[in-house]
């Protein structure tokens, strides 16, 4: 699972109101490469919950991120930091671990990079 | 088929919005002229039944046994406030439309499950209409695939991000191993954020639900998780109603299956009553050989197979004694016996029933659980939502059992939908594209 995908995310147990964003416990996180794509950065940086976002990069164990969202205008001019986007948003993998809903601590787990978010009967 | 860039909605003008309608808006029997092309070039999805000379299947169709005529029992049409109506236990009310009956736990996604390496090896082939809508989204959107099966579509358009989804642990696991970004989930319970989406689609996968009320809400979940003026995309089996006596190749629904239908958690049924369940046969997707087979020789041996006509309609319509429409099927995936091995789910479900030996065809034979739409239905559905509107529609007339596909708009400004309903109405030009 990668942190773009985290970003959408919500618990969406029965009753709660607020489940974004969901914690994440982390057992594996994995790099993968993949080549990156200005043009789509800059269009998907104004959709990202970028609090989120930087406190989940740091759980996954990358920092390079800074806390304060930047100004769009960085995407055009920052090399750097786009990489460092890139990255955090599209290389990093939980592999093993959970996602946890934010209201009621239920761990949703994440096995082979594949999160399960079915819910149980009495959760519905 | 282009389709107007999604960009002309960020920034929105009632007219920006009413040229993009007219431009998306068109006659529905274009639509089927301009499909039917496509079927020549042999790209349309193996989703989608094959059928031609129709008058000749027809007449082979009276030909045929009845078999496992015993006894016939037929359910309530679905609808739960129907149901409700004649639950005679009050307790059967509080099942929430979240929750999973018995009948698709069974007939999809067990069935799912055992098939999926085989069934995703049959699902190559992209429909046009799909990936014509996934090819006009512009860079960075967010994709969302409800039902996404084994990834078909994911990644179809590269310069956008898909998120696929689908109820199957094991479809879910081919979609990963390909590198897409895929989790097992619900479509009647989408775990997303609402309004964060720039496009959802949801391919064949509707007619899976067995109540309209599960269907209405995955509908409204596709709605809810896109960003206003984003767009839905929902294909599903319908049958156009000049096209229903090509239908009638039936299973009984047997007291066997009423039971597995109940359920412990299923909302109460009452028999008997207007229509029952009927198979009809595999599409060439499943035949054993590799490759594609000429798609009328192999409909005609798979109807030859397991068809049998319904004694209660001489005229083999598809309606029923009491005038309703009949559109609860079941459809066999044959899955050969050395996929059957491998996946090693196939002895548990000959052992409960599940599934059935074919020795002639060496295949262990399944049934997945599928609601025919009806014309006009999955717009009607749609219809029901204030902050969506239909943008396009369209059916492939070129198969037996036709898919009907619509594109939903969503708008901020509360008068626009009685606007572009307007536009809609008088604008049928038959210049449009």
């Amino acid at each position: 699972m990668r942190l773009l995908t985290h970003n959408i995310l919500s618990s969406n147990i029965k009753g709660v109101t607020n489940g974004f964003p969901l914690g994440i416990e982390v057992e594996k996180v994995v790099e993968k490469q993949v080549e990156i794509n200005h043009d789509f950065l800059r269009n998907i940086f104004p959709k990202i919950d970028w609090k989120a976002f930087s406190d989940a990069s740091k759980i996954m164990g990358y920092v390079e991120l800074p806390e304060e969202s930047p100004e769009p205008s960085v995407l055009d001019s920052d090399l750097d930091f786009l990489r460092k986007f890139h990255h955090a948003l599209l290389e990093l993998h939980l592999e093993e671990g959970a996602l946890v809903c934010p209201q009621t601590g239920r761990k949703f787990p994440v096995n082979k990079g594949i999160p399960n978010m079915l819910l149980h009967e009495d959760e519905v | 088929m282009k389709f107007p860039s999604l960009s002309s909605f960020s920034s929105p003008s009632p007219m920006d919005h009413a040229q993009c309608l007219r431009l998306m808006v068109f006659n529905s029997l274009r639509a089927g002229r301009y499909i039917h092309r496509f079927w020549g070039t042999s790209t349309l999805s193996l989703d989608s039944f094959c059928a031609f000379g129709y008058p000749v299947i027809c007449s082979r169709m009276k030909e045929i046994k009845v078999k496992d005529a015993s006894t016939w029992c037929t359910l309530v049409p679905d609808g739960e406030p129907h149901i409700q109506s004649v639950c005679e236990d009050h307790k059967c009310s509080s099942v929430s439309v979240k929750s999973t009956p018995e009948i698709e736990k069974k007939y999809v996604h067990r069935v799912y499950d055992a098939i999926a390496p085989h069934f995703s090896s049959t699902r190559f082939a992209k429909w046009p209409k799909v990936a014509a809508f996934l090819e006009s989204l512009p860079t960075g959107s967010l994709v969302l695939d409800a039902g996404c099966g084994n990834g078909k579509y994911l990644g179809l358009n590269s310069s956008c991000y898909f998120i696929g989804c689908d109820i199957s642990p094991p479809l879910i696991k081919i979609c990963v191993d390909k590198g897409h970004e895929a989790l097992v989930a619900d479509a009647v319970n989408l775990p997303y954020r609402t309004n964060f989406g720039d496009a959802a689609i949801s391919i064949a996968v509707l007619h899976h639900l067995s109540t309209e009320n599960r269907r209405k809400k995955a509908i409204e979940e596709l709605v809810r998780v896109v960003r206003k003026g984003g767009l839905v995309l929902i294909t599903v089996w319908a049958v156009e109603q000049e096209d229903k006596s090509l239908l009638t190749k039936w299973t009984p629904l047997t007291e066997k299956h009423v039971e597995e239908w109940r359920g412990p958690r299923s909302p109460c049924v009452r028999c008997p009553s207007s229509f029952s369940l009927e198979s009809i046969p595999e599409t060439e997707e499943n035949g054993l050989s590799g490759h594609m087979k000429d798609s009328r020789e192999s409909l005609m041996e798979d109807m030859q197979q397991s068809a049998c006509l319904n004694p209660q309609n001489k005229d083999d319509s598809l309606v029923s004694k009491d005038g309703r429409s009949q559109q609860e099927y079941f459809v066999p995936w044959h899955l050969p016996y050395h996929r059957a091995e491998v996946s090693g789910a196939s002895a548990v479900a000959l052992a409960t029933g599940l599934a059935k030996k074919d020795d002639k065809k060496g295949a262990v034979v399944y049934n997945r659980y599928y609601h025919v739409f009806g014309e006009g239905e999955l717009e009607r559905l749609v219809s029901g939502m204030d902050n969506a509107v239909i943008v396009d529609k369209f059916y492939d007339k070129s198969n037996c059992g036709s898919l009907c596909t619509l594109f939903m708009v969503e708008f901020g400004f509360s008068n626009m939908k009685n606007e572009i309903k307007k536009l809609l109405v008088k604008d049928t030009s038959p210049s449009l594209k």
